[in-house]
């Protein structure tokens, strides 16, 4: 309950009661490579070691390690496909601007960008028709963008994808799957450190954000800095979307908590569009 | 599909019919009038005397008892430990609970579990935020959230093709159940329920969650009540203890009117985490799923 607490308040990452399993058995593990004795002592290490940020940082690894596949949040997606885009074309509607741009902050190797693109494919059959449609993959790890722009994923990553998907976005390579062409496309990956200012300023104009496991590994201030870019980043109408249980509380009042079906988002303001530009 | 004046009345006097409709368990009217004396003057062995008659009543109880939802992790083997460990107040939530499972008909359009899944969720979310206002009994707020939807109940017994209209409309449209109903019947679940509460003489606070936990703005009493039940039913709905389908929409929580009157009188809650109570909801889902279906198919 304790580590639970310190996580939920560095992190912002929630274990609820039913996930409590989970997080002890990852604490487990971390004890078993320190050689720690017992969860208490575990607790010292990850409050008043000299090593602590590096811990917590270790511990987070192992909460968050395994979870990168495509469509790996549907409760998150079905929101995006059923309120959060056709709300975004309403928004754009209005002021006449087709174009929709989207961000995924911490691509890692790119799972996330990719199920975008397919799930907006799918889309654009329907109200998206004409649209023109931008998604920006950011990662600060150069390897990882290597792999996510050639586009070879492994079962593991395909775990979640269902038989259409599969057929329709994805070309059987060897022993692995390599994402089309038509859904590689429109994707920009680029490298990016969120607390560069100078590499976040150009990032504007966004409709949706998501960053996803993200800044659970950056201290408070940090934290806040990245969410002020954010904040400039998007359009009044703008979505931020979080991992899951991840929460702003404590951290940031510029956005205000928004309840979907099943999972939570951000939204900068409520005020309508007025005639932004898309870059 | 949309009710014409003539027919709201038809339907409304169909639903006035209440002799229809399944009443709570006898030995549970005398208990909640017994209990309606302060807890000082209430006595363990009356209140265990008044649950034994009813020995499947009796056995809920004591499954429900034994989930952590509850609070106890360890077994409770009889109604006597039961009310000793957990307090008369919190056994008599739970012979509450037990009593208003058993009264959705069998064959229904609206999944009786995942309806009582949603009843017994928000209950727990009720209490949870009661907590946190100060200004609401606990026990009270339990009861209501538990309570709110008994109009549902009510359509679903005199008015079951209509209600399958508008249940069917709104999950097909992604729109709350009692817009729906709006639409279909040309009133919703809170008049059946106001109706039902009144003809069973419940508590005015009870009637106002009935009758106003769409619109907390209306009510003229009990607003902290009705604004708290309100808030934890669109938690609920927004979250995994939903009707069994998903609301297309988003809710902004400070935006809405419901939760303006709840957190006027309570400071704690304007700096509340409402993030995390919203996590913590989806993990009631887990035992709340489990209870609900053991107890349905006891």
């Amino acid at each position: 309950m304790r580590i639970r607490e310190l996580i939920y308040r560095c992190a912002g990452i929630f274990h609820p009661d039913n996930k409590l399993a989970l997080l002890d058995d990852r604490c487990k593990r971390r004890i078993k490579v320190l050689g720690a004795r017992s969860l208490k002592d575990y607790l010292a290490c990850l409050t008043s070691s000299p090593v602590r940020q590096t811990e917590l940082t270790a511990l987070l690894n192992e909460i968050t390690i395994g979870e990168t596949c495509f469509f790996r949040n549907v409760a998150q997606l079905d929101v995006l496909r059923s309120t959060v885009f056709p709300a975004i074309v309403q928004a754009k509607l209005k002021s006449r601007i087709r174009c929709l741009r989207i961000w995924s902050a911490g691509c890692s190797t790119g799972e996330e960008p990719y199920t975008l693109r397919m799930l907006l494919l799918e889309q654009t059959q329907r109200e998206l028709k004409d649209w023109s449609l931008t998604i920006f993959a950011t990662d600060l790890n150069e390897r990882s963008l290597a792999q996510a722009r050639e586009g070879f994923f492994g079962q593991h990553s395909a775990r979640n994808l269902s038989p259409l998907y599969r057929s329709k976005y994805f070309v059987p390579h060897e022993e692995k799957l390599r994402v089309s062409a038509m859904a590689r496309s429109n994707i920009v990956f680029r490298r990016l450190n969120l607390t560069d200012d100078a590499g976040m300023a150009q990032m504007k104009a966004m409709d949706l954000i998501l960053c996803c496991n993200v800044l659970i590994y950056f201290d408070l201030e940090s934290k806040r800095r990245v969410l002020r870019h954010f904040h400039d980043s998007l359009l009044p109408h703008g979505y931020l979307f979080l991992g899951n249980s991840e929460s702003l509380y404590g951290v940031s009042d510029e956005f205000h908590l928004i309840h979907f079906a099943g999972c939570t988002g951000y939204m900068k303001s409520a005020r309508p569009l007025t005639g932004s530009k898309c870059k | 599909m949309t009710a014409a004046p003539a027919d709201r009345q038809l339907l409304l006097s169909r639903v006035a019919d209440l002799r229809k409709i399944p009443t709570i368990p006898a030995v549970l009217a005398p208990l909640m009038s017994y209990l309606q004396q302060p807890v000082e003057g209430l006595d363990v062995q009356t209140v265990i005397d008044f649950l034994a008659q009813d020995k499947s009543l009796a056995a809920q109880c004591l499954q429900m008892a034994n989930s952590p939802l509850f609070g106890r992790w360890q077994r409770i083997e009889s109604l006597r430990a039961a009310v000793m460990n957990l307090g008369i107040r919190h056994v008599s939530d739970i012979a509450m609970s037990c009593s208003v499972l058993n009264m959705l008909p069998q064959k229904s359009g609206l999944d009786a579990i995942v309806f009582w899944e949603h009843s017994l969720g928000c209950a727990l979310v009720c209490r949870r935020l009661a907590r946190e206002v100060k200004v609401v009994d606990p026990a009270k707020a339990y009861l209501a959230g538990l309570l709110h939807d008994l109009g549902i109940v009510v359509n679903l017994w005199l008015l079951p093709v209509e209600f399958r209209w508008a249940f069917e409309m709104a999950k097909a449209e992604g729109i709350p159940l009692h817009e729906a109903e709006q639409r279909a019947l040309g009133f919703t679940h809170c008049e059946s329920g106001r109706l039902l509460a009144e003809s069973w003489g419940l508590a005015p606070e009870l009637i106002a969650v009935l009758s106003w936990h769409h619109s907390p703005q209306e009510s003229g009493r009990e607003r902290e009540l009705v604004a708290l039940v309100h808030i934890a039913d669109l938690l609920c709905r927004m979250g995994g203890l939903n009707y069994g389908y998903a609301e297309k929409r988003q809710v902004s929580l400070f935006e809405d009117s419901g939760f303006a009157l709840l957190t006027e009188g309570s400071n704690s809650l304007k700096k509340f985490d409402w993030a995390r109570l919203t996590f913590e909801v989806d993990s009631y889902m887990d035992e709340v799923h489990g209870l609900v279906r053991a107890i349905y198919r006891g």
